[in-house]
């Protein structure tokens, strides 16, 4: 009796540790899987966006008092935003020019010219080792893997799974450098694009983001503004991480690295947005 | 154990757990409360129901929170949760199911839980946390909201998940 519920265990055992080998790497979800995934989404749904409405709604009460300050200095970013809206057609219609002369591929024109699709977030994950939330795009919208998801404020993950009416989305603090399934961003700092250049991490222990490999002459200081690179082709460029909070020489000497505060908040979130980079048809 | 409605307020827990819960906890502890509503329903099943359900119902709901969440890999909560939803049933079967009986199964069951769950992403090498450093951050804490969550909800569950026939022969004063 007591053999033979060994025995059971143990076969029990070699078939999850089977099974979670297989699904380690894997992209594509199964019919199963996708249907489950959109049962539940779509139910997830219903509660956690009205239960968010009313939770922000109270957590807005508090912040009431902030309201004034924060409308004068929107205004003072209006004032900066139409000025350099004049500024940036300019700019863009000078580039516009410079491309046609060049003989730029329509492909390399429309490179750049990213789409953002609003999304809702359904649920979140109660698995520590996982930051995992779930949307309620799918590749019926148009959704696929390894797409990068942004608020408002900055970069907040990666695509990891779609089904059809719904995706999970791997936050990036779950892109530790040092587990086995991380994956690094590429990054640069704003205004000092062709200087600058790390790579962004995510420390666990911390909750901050360390930005590795920055070159000793790098111009980086602190308070500077982190976008994403675009280098590596997995993130589109441009997007903002975080800004630096302190730099230092990194663990050999050779490198610098810097401490970034997230400009995303990772948690109750209610709406982000999927970038669309444009199809790349063929070379 | 009326199994049937169990399942469908395990359902009801489930996405309460993902859907609701987040909300409720204020943004400087999310990281650190994670409860397994459905896990103790699971020691509530192998409480009342025997091993062989408790197997079953941990194991579908324990794989049903890895679809819905895939990260990385399928398979820690299910295997997780069947095995101490049977284990946490053997040891009900030996003993008289008492209320402090069950505040033992709820701790130790909630931290073995994330100990293992812990254990698998090491082993994969998902995860470079130590273990002294996850226990305090997070297994700890949430080990005791989910005491809380399984006081809150012993008596009604006793009384509306429990066949009255079965539950009768239990009741023992304590």
């Amino acid at each position: 009796m007591r053999n033979k519920r060994l025995f059971i265990l143990m076969i029990g055992l070699i078939v999850f540790i089977a099974l979670m080998g297989f699904t380690l790497g894997r992209k594509k979800l199964t019919w199963p899987e996708k249907f489950v995934n959109d049962a539940i989404g779509t139910v997830q749904g219903v509660f956690y966006r009205p239960v968010g409405a009313v939770a922000d709604f109270f957590r807005d009460l508090g912040r009431l008092s902030d309201v004034y300050k924060e409308n004068e200095l929107l205004r003072q970013t209006v004032a900066q935003y139409t000025q350099d809206q004049i500024r940036f057609n300019m700019l863009e219609a000078e580039n516009k020019r410079l491309q046609e002369e060049l003989n730029f591929t329509e492909r390399q024109k429309q490179l750049d010219n990213y789409r953002y699709l609003i999304a809702q977030v359904v649920g979140t994950t109660s698995n520590p080792y996982e930051k995992t939330i779930k949307i309620n795009l799918g590749s019926r919208d148009g959704v696929q893997p390894d797409m990068a998801i942004t608020t408002v404020d900055g970069l907040v993950g990666i695509v990891s799974r779609v089904s059809t009416f719904t995706s999970t989305v791997k936050l990036i603090t779950d892109l530790d450098e040092n587990s086995s399934a991380g994956m690094p961003i590429s990054a640069t700092v704003l205004g000092k694009e062709t200087q600058s250049f790390g790579i962004i991490e995510y420390d666990e222990e911390s909750g901050k983001l360390q930005m590795t490999k920055i070159d000793e002459r790098d111009p980086l200081a602190v308070d500077d503004k982190v976008i994403t690179s675009g280098l590596g082709n997995i993130f589109p460029k441009g997007i903002i991480i975080g800004t630096v909070d302190s730099r230092q020489v990194g663990d050999f000497g050779l490198t610098h690295t810097a401490v970034i505060t997230p400009a995303a908040k990772f948690d109750h979130l209610r709406e982000v947005f999927v970038v669309v980079v444009p199809e790349v048809d063929g070379p | 154990m009326r199994i049937n409605r169990v399942i469908l307020w395990t359902l009801l827990l489930l996405i309460i757990e993902t859907a609701v819960f987040p909300w409720l906890v204020p943004p400087a502890w999310t990281e650190r409360l994670l409860p397994h509503l459905a896990f103790i329903m699971t020691l509530f099943v192998s409480g009342f129901g025997g091993r062989h359900p408790a197997f079953l119902f941990g194991l579908g709901f324990g794989l049903l929170q890895d679809i819905l969440f895939y990260g990385n890999l399928i398979g820690p909560y299910g295997f997780g949760m069947g095995l101490l939803g049977y284990v946490a049933g053997l040891a009900a079967e030996r003993r008289s199911f008492t209320l402090a009986f069950f505040v033992w199964i709820v701790v130790v069951g909630g931290a073995l839980l994330d100990t293992v769950v812990y254990l698998i992403y090491k082993l994969f090498g998902l995860t470079d946390l130590s273990y002294s450093f996850v226990f305090y951050w997070q297994i700890a804490p949430t080990t005791l909201l989910q005491l809380l969550f399984a006081l809150l909800v012993y008596v009604p569950v006793r009384r509306y998940l429990v066949k009255p026939s079965l539950s009768s022969g239990e009741d023992n004063p304590e």
